[in-house]
């Protein structure tokens, strides 16, 4: 290639990943701000508006059960997404095939379509505008990805590992305990990281299936949005980027990305 | 001291027979290799027998009972694997102390066995290091004294070695046939090189397409094989269209071949008048003053040999000869053939 | 000569030496079998029940919706009707919707390909750098929708960065009125969408064995040549994966038009979340959703069908 032509390219790039960090940049800069407007850029450097959002009762209520629901979640999916993944590796054939395809399928259909389903749905087994309810199609919509993940790592493990183990005379739990999951613990975590935070960002299906007297923290923000628009808005929204800066951090530590 | 009999094995995969009736046999302490080209089923009898597969039909006797109702984990086989299988996040001790753990055995004990089989193996000073930072060769050895730390009933191999270069394979097979030896383990070992199957067993089953073509000592595989393809996969032959004009004892015949005669050795029951082949091992070739004419096609020279073909009454023939002893292509010499590298058998068995 | 025969012909002192166990009897006992198959299917279970009872009856409860009266003080009533169908399908103002909905599908796709290629093929090269790369593709996903909305909403916002660089650049004297436009919901959704885009099609070409490149350029071919005739066919399955999950994506989205779209002419999405929650009319919201999700299905088909040729010979 010749220089100039690798100089566009640079360029053309640059551009490119500058548009995708954007929002997040501006969003956690206007976070920052010590005046009184939201504004880009900031003036002057504080936190206060970090504090105005801890001492903000209905924004901190909204966080906690954010937190509550998106830990629920993780648990119940990574579990349960795990036995799946260990039943997808068993089999072969169609069986593989159909229970890949239904398990991705949460992941392939429209969020706005699968909140309005099980809008009416739990109405009408007696679960509508309940916590339980909300928790429920938290994990529905988050367990492809805990799937995907745990899935992945099992593709990568050597299946003579587990032939070994049995003919050393390892029971099945024995060799899960020992050598499955030592070997495919990234991939787990990784399940449950993306899991927590797909289920803690989670607005459509929360916003439809919002439970009584309950917001969650995208819900509150979007409330927030509508009324009062001063940082602390963007320091919420600022919370939630180091989250995600933190859970890159770990999965790239303990599995590296590209193995995604 | 474990004794193992296999018979009428089958196993299909979708429709596809993999085994079509196998039929082994080993006595204890015996070592029995699997031989056969790519395909063939060893690796597919070898994993019924380890009980990785659930065999379609027939049964495994090991000490007059059948293991098909044993499971997996209850059969105490050692099996050492072509990859090694070593458990990545595990230390070389681990590794080898892991079937011992699951036995729930105590520390002490594990302790000094592991030491016992490392040593055994010749890797003692490296059980601190993980599988990776190992050598092939090492790899391999901390495989094998994992295997044998359980102290198994049956040693199951297979194709141990195909990873190794030509050095570390004579290393290792010396190895396995030495540890195997000395404890008296009744063993299986799977392999596609008839070198090292000739070398390092009591007995070799030459496999076809899920059959067991021949199961013998290797010098009777080798000096008398039962057909034209075990001949050829257990070295270099030649087969020649020959002539059965008598028998003498019932494995004993005169054969002609173009105009000459010669008394060689053969499978029981042939009877004269029909056409045979003839299988010739390559060292049965000697050139000399007088023999059957024939013409030098080919020859090459090897360092500690000579090898090449000649056409005998317009049929191939390998040779192979000391380096120094003058052929050149395009000559004609006359050949004798030695009958104790010679071996008559029915054309059917071609 | 069967095996047996061959091994009866061994030498007397070797046949001494395997003492005659009881007779062979070619049996076998499954008993060991059945177990192993059902184990998969009784770990995947959880995640089967979940499945069929929170996601496949949602679904069937939506179409059984879509046929009920509208109530009289509740979501819905007892009757059955295909008035709603009627109504979806007859009403301008939701056809109008439909079509501003498809279109925004549309920009939205071709944005994002535009602007992923590059960096899938960036991130394709690999490298131990490129890590820092994909961490930047990634963390936008581990982001919500909302907060990034909310980036927008600032920048775009009338004494926002953008109208403050146009105006200092001497573009133009009197800031722009951006949000609340349905550039502004095209721009929001396209950022949303490229990581979508980025990661299949980077799949896609890291699956392309280097060679052949070297194959095109050793052959004479020049990069471009080589590009157009060798890594973008190759590509494409990647590119279609892309392609279909960001259409879908972007026509059904939500928060994006609701945060950054303006009050007037809206989309599909909008319209179908106010009859739900608006108006508690759940038949006429279930039938727009069906609607909304026939067309994308449409469109989806009619795409897998215009390029089937291509994706079958750059399958694999
Ligand atoms: N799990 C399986 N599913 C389907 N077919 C199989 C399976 N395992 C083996 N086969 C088939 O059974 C036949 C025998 O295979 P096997 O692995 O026993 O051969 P092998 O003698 O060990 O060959 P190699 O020397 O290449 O290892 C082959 O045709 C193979 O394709
Ligand atoms: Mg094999």
């Amino acid at each position: 290639m010749t220089v100039p032509l690798r100089l566009g390219a640079g360029f053309v790039l640059a551009l490119i990943y500058g548009f995708i960090l954007l929002p997040l940049v501006v969003v956690i800069a206007s976070s920052l701000t010590a005046g009184e407007l939201m504004q880009f850029p900031p003036q002057g450097l504080s936190l206060r508006w970090f504090a105005r959002f801890f001492a903000d009762e209905a924004l901190m209520q909204a966080l906690v059960l954010s937190l509550r629901v998106a830990a629920v979640t993780t648990v119940a999916v990574t579990v349960i997404g795990t036995m799946a993944a260990l039943a997808h590796r068993a089999l072969s054939g169609w069986a593989r095939q159909w229970l890949r395809t239904g398990l991705l399928l949460p992941l392939l259909l429209p969020e706005l379509l699968t909140s309005i389903g099980l809008l009416f749905f739990l109405y009408r087994i007696g679960l509508g505008k309940t916590l339980i309810g909300l928790q429920i199609a938290h994990a529905v919509v988050t367990l492809p990805f805990a799937f995907v993940s745990i899935a992945a790592a099992l593709d990568q493990l050597d299946p003579a590992l587990e032939d070994a183990s049995n003919s050393l005379g390892a029971s099945g739990w024995d060799t899960f305990r020992h050598i499955v999951l030592p070997l495919v613990r990234g991939g787990i975590v990784t399940g449950a990281l993306f899991a927590f935070v797909t289920s803690f960002d989670m607005f459509t299906v929360s916003f439809l299936l919002k439970p009584i007297g309950g917001n969650t923290l995208p819900l509150a923000l979007f409330d927030y949005l509508s009324y009062d628009y001063d940082p602390t808005a963007a320091a919420a929204a600022a919370v939630s980027v180091v989250l995600a800066i933190a859970g890159v951090v770990v999965i790239e530590k303990l599995v590296g990305l590209r193995n995604l | 001291m474990t004794e193992v009999r296999i018979a009428g094995l089958r196993k299909s995969f979708g429709g596809q027979p993999a085994l079509v009736d196998v039929a082994l046999e080993a006595a204890p302490g015996e070592m029995i290799t699997l031989l056969g080209p790519s395909g063939c089923g060893k690796t597919t009898t070898l994993r019924c027998v380890a009980g990785f597969l659930a065999p379609d039909g027939g049964d495994i006797l090991v000490d007059g009972r059948s293991i098909l109702d044993v499971p997996l984990r209850r059969r105490d086989f050692g099996v050492v694997f072509q990859n090694y299988a070593l458990f990545p996040h595990m230390t070389v001790t681990q590794n080898v102390a892991y079937g011992l753990r699951v036995r729930r055995i105590g520390a002490a004990e594990i302790a000094s066995r592991v030491a016992a089989s490392l040593a055994e193996v010749g890797l003692t000073g490296l059980g601190d290091r993980l599988p990776r930072t190992l050598s092939g060769g090492q790899q391999q050895r901390v495989a094998l004294a994992r295997a044998l730390v359980i102290h198994p009933r049956l040693l199951l191999l297979d194709e141990p070695l195909a990873n190794l270069d030509a050095q570390l394979r004579q290393e290792m097979r010396a190895l396995i046939r030495a540890v195997q030896r000395r404890q008296g383990i009744t063993a299986f070992y799977v392999t596609h090189d008839q070198a090292e199957a000739m070398a390092s067993s009591d007995r070799v089953a030459v496999m076809e397409r899920g059959r067991v073509a021949q199961f013998a000592t290797p010098r009777e595989i080798y000096q008398r094989p039962v057909s034209r393809y075990v001949a050829a996969f257990t070295g270099e032959a030649s087969a020649l269209a020959v002539t059965l004009r008598a028998a003498h004892a019932p494995d004993r015949y005169t054969v002609g071949l173009g105009d000459a005669q010669m008394e060689v050795p053969g499978a029981a029951g042939l009877s004269p008048g029909s056409r045979h082949f003839l299988m010739v091992r390559p060292q049965a070739v000697t050139f000399g003053p007088s023999g059957i004419p024939a013409t030098v096609r080919e020859v090459a020279f090897f360092g500690a040999t000579q090898q090449g073909e000649v056409e005998l009454a317009g049929q191939a023939l390998r040779f192979v000869t000391d380096p120094n002893e003058r052929v050149v292509a395009g000559e004609t010499v006359h050949v004798t053939l030695d009958p104790a590298h010679a071996w008559l058998m029915p054309e059917a068995a071609a | 000569m069967s095996a047996a025969d061959a091994s009866a012909a061994r030498p007397a002192q070797e046949g001494a030496r395997v003492p005659s166990g009881r007779p062979l009897t070619p049996s076998l006992s499954r008993k060991g079998r059945g177990r192993l198959r059902a184990g998969p299917w009784l770990l995947a279970t959880p995640a089967i029940v979940l499945l069929v009872l929170f996601l496949g009856a949602p679904y069937v409860d939506m179409v059984v919706m879509s046929l009920r009266t509208a109530g009289h003080g509740t979501p819905y009533g007892t009757g059955f009707t295909l008035h709603h169908y009627a109504e979806a399908l007859g009403n301008p103002v939701y056809l109008g919707a439909l079509g501003r909905s498809l279109m925004l599908g549309a920009i939205v796709t071709a944005g994002c390909l535009l602007l992923s290629y590059p960096i899938a093929l960036h991130l394709a090269k690999a490298g131990r750098s490129h890590l820092f790369f994909y961490a930047i593709v990634i963390s936008p996903l581990l982001v919500g929708v909302l907060v990034r909305n909310f980036g927008w909403l600032i920048i775009l916002s009338v004494s926002g960065p953008l109208n403050q660089v146009l105006r200092g650049l001497g573009l133009i004297d009197m800031p722009l009125r951006l949000l609340f436009t349905q550039g502004a919901v095209a721009l929001g959704l396209i950022h949303v969408f490229v990581p979508f885009m980025v990661l299949p099609i980077a799949g896609a070409l890291r699956k392309i064995p280097p060679d052949l490149a070297e194959a095109s350029d050793a052959l004479g071919a020049g990069r471009w040549f080589g590009f157009w005739h060798v890594t973008l066919p190759l590509s494409f399955p990647g590119i279609q994966a892309g392609t279909i999950l960001v259409f879908v994506l972007s026509v059904s989205a939500y928060v994006t038009p609701a945060l950054l779209g303006g009050q007037g002419r809206t989309f599909l999405s909008i319209l179908t979340v106010q009859e739900l929650l608006g108006s508690f009319a759940w038949p006429l919201g279930a039938t727009l959703a069906l609607v909304m999700a026939a067309a994308m299905g449409l469109v989806v088909l009619g795409f897998l069908a215009a390029t089937r040729r291509l994706a079958e010979r750059t399958a694999r």
